[in-house]
């Protein structure tokens, strides 16, 4: 390959989930844009699997700073403030701009967006289609993107972000199949490979969900915050074995489901008898994992989730998803009751982004769950949504808003890349194996409860994973070598960033750890890692 | 758990034709297909196959087991399955190119001036909105092998934008120029499609039904409304119809078993009226009592496929009257169209079956074995329409050597043949020419559609499934073969 072998464009956006998707639309506006996919567009990620919903304040009772203080009280005040302001305001523009390019919300009876209560909430803000939310908004930007000049790359894996000095230039990609490279040059690059929860044992997340997006930009040497900041969703289905940790979405709490253990004890009113089986993740996961480990859990090692006091069409309208994958998996909802254990869901860290989506790095934005900042240390149902849409047009616009570089490509940058896919045509040990004792040991040490003893581990077995010769045995497996890669890298972070946190704090609980202070007191900030330095921040500790 | 598979292979840019890789794997209990590839995956690198989500959202797995196409994470792993790639063009073993028909998915033209849809707008879209763009409808559509026609889930998409007040493009032309009317109503799309979204019935037969009230239904289909309107039926008559043939009442040798009305259609009345006859006859040799009303007419059919609605309140009205001012509980169809058209489209108050249903429930006096080899046609009405395979294949396995020809649409039905009778006549001779290749004697089928379509183009004779019952009952009465 030669490095003259390139596609030119003004902006180049990196993922075709909801904030991929949303950036594009917004960039083209700006000059050639042109969306990079590992999947088929549309197809990857984590936005089309959304079930739950959109968080956005409408009605007349909600209020913009109602929906920043449970954002940011369930995020336990480490969100970024000024993303949550912008978050909650632009939220509802956003929703109503998806309704105009053609999405079907549900509606209610007076002719409005349905909304639905979700944990942690204090006014039911969370729109919804049925369980298929995410999907809904997916055709949605879907539908808008076929009409738009937006050139696309399908089924082609960033391997690395290329660099001129300090600013991102562009990158070089692969054919997933073919294993053919290709580089793109752009004025102003998009990163939006979504999240990375893939490096668990148990993952709600997509095959794209391997943390690409976070290792690319470490490696390229942006800065990433609370990357320790790891959402364990309570409800996961536990079978059939290889389906564990697919999501059971929260709306089948939102609608009334119960959570009852083996002994058939409603069992959250020992954890949270407010809120009960509303209360925020964080709290619900580890009740779960409490009643698991201290014996009152199911054989499968899970707890019930039960809709059946509710009227059969009420589920089989507003759960379809959830009636239809159960049905498939010899369990009717209707009249039996769930079986549900945490998974790995979400991580809320990710690259330090401004309002406008700039990361550290010139020439790179960043928006959607490869950014971190606005969900602080847990976050709310129905916020990622949001999230993809507000942060995907905002980095959008500052991409398209980029002044045009000359940006040479560094053919030094280009043979390091070549050089290591050569490495793994000679290397030994099969991706797969690599990545499964990534998430064993990321599961068991660096899970839902946590001890410096056990992410010191955790550490050393990323990192020592790090260095193991992964192998290619045709063109089409390189991709996967350079993803398990991805995935131990940012699992190190992960590991690394929870070293530094001497806390408990939202979904981070360090038991080893005994603190006098609760969230709102904490004396600490952001944990930071990057090439250059890590970190946790101090704060001043309020009154 | 140990699975062994047949798993396809073909990598276009070195083999000149696929194969099959038997391979066995270990797989937990539950597996899902797409885990047994990832076994299957670790064994062989190499193998080329497509996923994301893992639990059915995205669309990216379908491929076909045992031929039938299904979403790869949620169908059940099972031992001796055979695994292939949707039909459509493929990149590298189950890897379809799926760019061709996404790319033929319009997208929304709304402006600024618009009005929100309802609550009922919404609920009215929303079946045709789950659609997950998996493109297994796409692989299984015969009229987009013959026809410009850009298929299925294209024409879902037409309709759910037609239905939305804020798109602003006239998707009834589109529709028109990108094959409308080249379905043939084969029911094929919906059968396989993993979100159950009934295309052919609500969105191609809606979307020209919309046509229809803009003026733009075929010239033929309008001649065919016209015929049925002056004629009440679909079809010009011929020499002496079935109805001008029989009594009201047919009574059967011996007690009675059971009594029906029976339901002729146009076909069978106007154009095939030895088959109705020879029917008549069979049901009365099993003891059934059959009442003929004479004043029943077109079943609607042809109108609803063709989106021509205005008349047919009439028809179901007088068909259901009919039979009810007798007080019969039972209707038996001996065309797939109608018995489909009876079950699916109308709200009878009486049970509706279809002959072969009726012959295999009550059971049948055994016939004598002819010496044929059959190959029978699966009308798709009967087939997908009914959910009918088993019973012509019980009242034939004992008669005569059956040849099992997998089932594909003949291009009889949805109106093709009169509104597009290049589409429906290239279908015809490829069904023609697959059921010939298996050397059969006889093409068999239960529908007067099909029948009389193929044989338009088959070098063997067609014959309905009931003429061969009779025929086998003549043999027996002559005593030329013994009874086994
Ligand atoms: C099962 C599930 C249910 C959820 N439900 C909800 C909900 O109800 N409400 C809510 O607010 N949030 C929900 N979330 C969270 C939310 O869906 C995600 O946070 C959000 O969709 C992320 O969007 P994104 O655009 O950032 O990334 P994604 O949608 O994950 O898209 C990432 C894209 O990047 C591409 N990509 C990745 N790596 C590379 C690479 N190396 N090269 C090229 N492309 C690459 C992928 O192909 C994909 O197109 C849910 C998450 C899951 C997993
Ligand atoms: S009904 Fe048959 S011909 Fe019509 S779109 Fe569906 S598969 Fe194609
Ligand atoms: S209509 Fe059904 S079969 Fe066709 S692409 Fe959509 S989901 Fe798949
Ligand atoms: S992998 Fe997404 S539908 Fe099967």
């Amino acid at each position: 390959m030669r490095a003259d072998d390139v596609i030119s464009c003004h902006v180049l956006v990196i993922g075709s989930g909801g904030a991929g998707a949303r950036a594009a639309i917004e960039a083209q506006k700006y000059g050639d844009t042109v969306l990079i996919s590992k999947s088929v567009v549309g197809k990857g990620g984590c936005t089309p699997m959304a079930e739950g919903g959109y968080n956005a304040v409408l009605r007349a009772g909600d209020s913009c700073v109602l929906h920043e203080e449970d954002t940011l009280r369930g995020g336990a005040y480490l969100n970024d403030p000024d993303l949550v302001q912008v978050l909650v305001r632009e939220s509802p523009e956003r929703f109503r701009e998806l309704l105009e390019w053609g999405a079907l919300f549900d509606i209610s009876s007076d002719n409005f967006p349905a909304q639905r209560s979700f944990g942690g909430q204090r006014f039911p803000r969370t729109c919804y289609a049925g369980d298929r939310s995410g999907h809904e908004m997916m055709l949605t930007l879907l539908e808008h993107l076929r009409n738009s000049d937006v050139k696309i790359l399908q089924e082609m894996a960033v391997l690395e972000l290329l660099k001129e000095g300090d600013a991102v230039i562009g990158t070089v990609a692969m054919d997933a199949r073919s294993g053919e490279m290709t580089v793109i040059r752009a004025d102003c690059t998009v990163l939006a490979t979504g999240g990375g929860t893939r490096m668990y044992d148990i993952s709600t997340n997509s095959a794209t969900g391997t943390g690409d997006g976070y290792a690319l930009g470490y490696r390229a040497g942006a800065t990433l915050i609370d990357m320790e900041m790891v959402q364990f969703h309570p409800t996961g289905a536990v079978y059939p074995y290889d389906v564990r940790g697919r999501l059971v979405t929260e709306a089948v709490r939102g609608e009334g489901g119960i959570l009852l253990n083996a002994e058939d004890e409603r069992f959250m009113a020992r954890y949270d008898p407010q809120r009960m089986e509303l209360s925020t993740r964080d709290v619900v996961a580890r009740a779960i994992a409490t009643e698991v480990e201290e014996g009152r859990g199911t054989s499968r090692k899970g707890v019930y989730l039960d809709v059946t006091h509710l009227p059969a069409k009420k589920i089989e309208e507003r759960l379809p998803v959830m009636l239809e994958q159960f049905l498939k998996f010899g369990v009717d909802i209707r009249c039996e009751p769930m079986e549900v254990a945490p998974t790995a869901h979400h991580i809320m860290g990710g690259l330090q982004i401004n309002p406008e989506g700039k990361t550290s790095l010139s020439g790179l934005c960043a928006c959607g769950e490869v950014a971190g900042g606005v969900h602080g240390a847990n976050r709310l149902g129905g916020n990622a949504l949001a999230e993809t849409q507000v942060f995907g047009k905002r980095a959008g616009e500052s991409a398209g808003r980029a002044p045009s570089r000359q940006g040479r490509i560094d053919p030094l940058q280009l043979e390091a890349v070549e050089n290591r896919v050569e490495r793994f045509f000679s290397g030994t040990t099969p991706p797969w194996v690599v990545s499964r004792q990534l998430q064993k040991a990321m599961w068991e040490n660096a899970g839902i409860f946590r001890t410096q003893i056990g992410l010191r581990d955790a550490l050393k077995v990323t990192e020592s994973l790090l260095d193991v010769p992964v192998c290619a045995v045709s063109s089409q497996n390189i991709t996967e070598c350079f993803t398990v890669r991805n995935m131990c890298l940012s699992a190190s972070l992960v590991a690394r960033s929870a070293l530094l946190r001497p806390e408990s704090r939202g979904a981070h609980v360090r038991s080893d750890v005994k603190q006098t202070w609760d969230a709102a007191t904490s004396p600490y900030g952001h944990t930071w890692v990057s090439l250059a330095s890590q970190g946790i921040m101090r704060q001043e500790v309020a009154g | 758990m140990r699975i062994t598979a047949r798993i396809y292979r073909f990598d276009p840019a070195c083999d000149s034709e696929p194969h099959y890789d038997t391979c066995t794997v270990d797989v937990e209990e539950g597996a899902r297909v797409l885990h047994l590839l990832h076994a299957a995956h670790e064994r062989d690198p190499t193998l080329s196959y497509r996923y994301c989500c893992g639990t059915g959202q995205c669309g990216s797995c379908a491929l076909r087991v045992d031929g039938t196409p299904v979403l790869a994470c949620m169908e059940e792993a099972r031992d001796g399955i055979t695994i292939e790639p949707l039909n459509l063009p493929i990149k590298k073993d189950l890897v379809i190119d799926m760019q061709p028909a996404l790319s033929r998915l319009a997208g929304i033209l709304s402006q600024s001036e618009q009005r929100p849809p309802t609550r009922e707008e919404v609920e009215a879209i929303k079946p045709l909105r789950e659609c997950i763009e998996c493109l297994a409808c796409v692989s299984v559509c015969p009229a987009m092998e013959v026809a410009e026609f850009t298929g299925p889930t294209a024409m879902r998409q037409q309709m759910r934008l037609t239905l939305d007040p804020r798109d602003h493009a006239d998707r009834i032309t589109e529709a028109i120029r990108d094959g409308l009317f080249t379905c043939t109503t084969c029911q094929n799309c919906w059968k396989v499609c993993p979100k159950n979204i009934q295309i052919p019935g609500k969105a191609i037969e809606k979307l020209r039904a919309l046509a229809n009230r803009k003026g733009l239904t075929l010239p033929r289909h309008r001649e065919v409304e016209q015929l049925i309107q002056e004629t009440g039926r679909s079809i010009p008559r011929g020499k002496s119809t079935f109805l001008e043939q029989v009594p009201e009442v047919i009574e059967p040798d011996g007690e009675p078993r059971k009594t029906v009305g029976f339901f002729v259609g146009c076909m069978y009345d106007f154009r095939l009226p030895e088959s109705a006859l020879d029917a008549i006859e069979v049901l009365r040799r099993n003891g059934i009592r059959v009442i003929i009303p004479h004043e029943q007419v077109c079943c609607g059919s042809p109108l609803i496929r063709t989106g021509q609605l205005q008349f047919l309140d009439h028809l179901q009205r007088r068909n259901i009257q009919a039979f009810t001012s007798r007080g019969i509980d039972t209707v038996v169809t001996m065309c797939a169209g109608c018995g489909s058209t009876l079950k699916n489209d109308y709200r009878t108050p009486f049970v509706v079956k279809d002959i072969t249903e009726i012959l295999t429930e009550l059971g049948i006096e055994k016939p004598a074995r002819l010496p044929l080899r059959v190959a029978y046609h699966d009308p798709c009405h009967a087939l997908r329409g009914q959910g009918l395979r088993e019973p012509a294949r019980i009242l034939l396995k004992d008669v005569v050597e059956m040849i099992e020809v997998p089932q594909k649409c003949c291009g009889a039905g949805g109106g093709t043949r009169s509104g597009c009778p290049e589409v429906s006549s290239a279908l015809g001779k490829k069904r023609a020419e697959e059921l010939a290749k298996t050397g059969a004697d006889v093409i068999v089928s239960c529908c007067p559609f099909c029948e009389y379509h193929i044989a338009g183009f088959a070098d063997r004779p067609v014959k309905n499934i009931t003429t061969i019952l009779r025929q086998a009952y003549r043999r027996k009465d002559l005593g030329a073969c013994p009874e086994q």
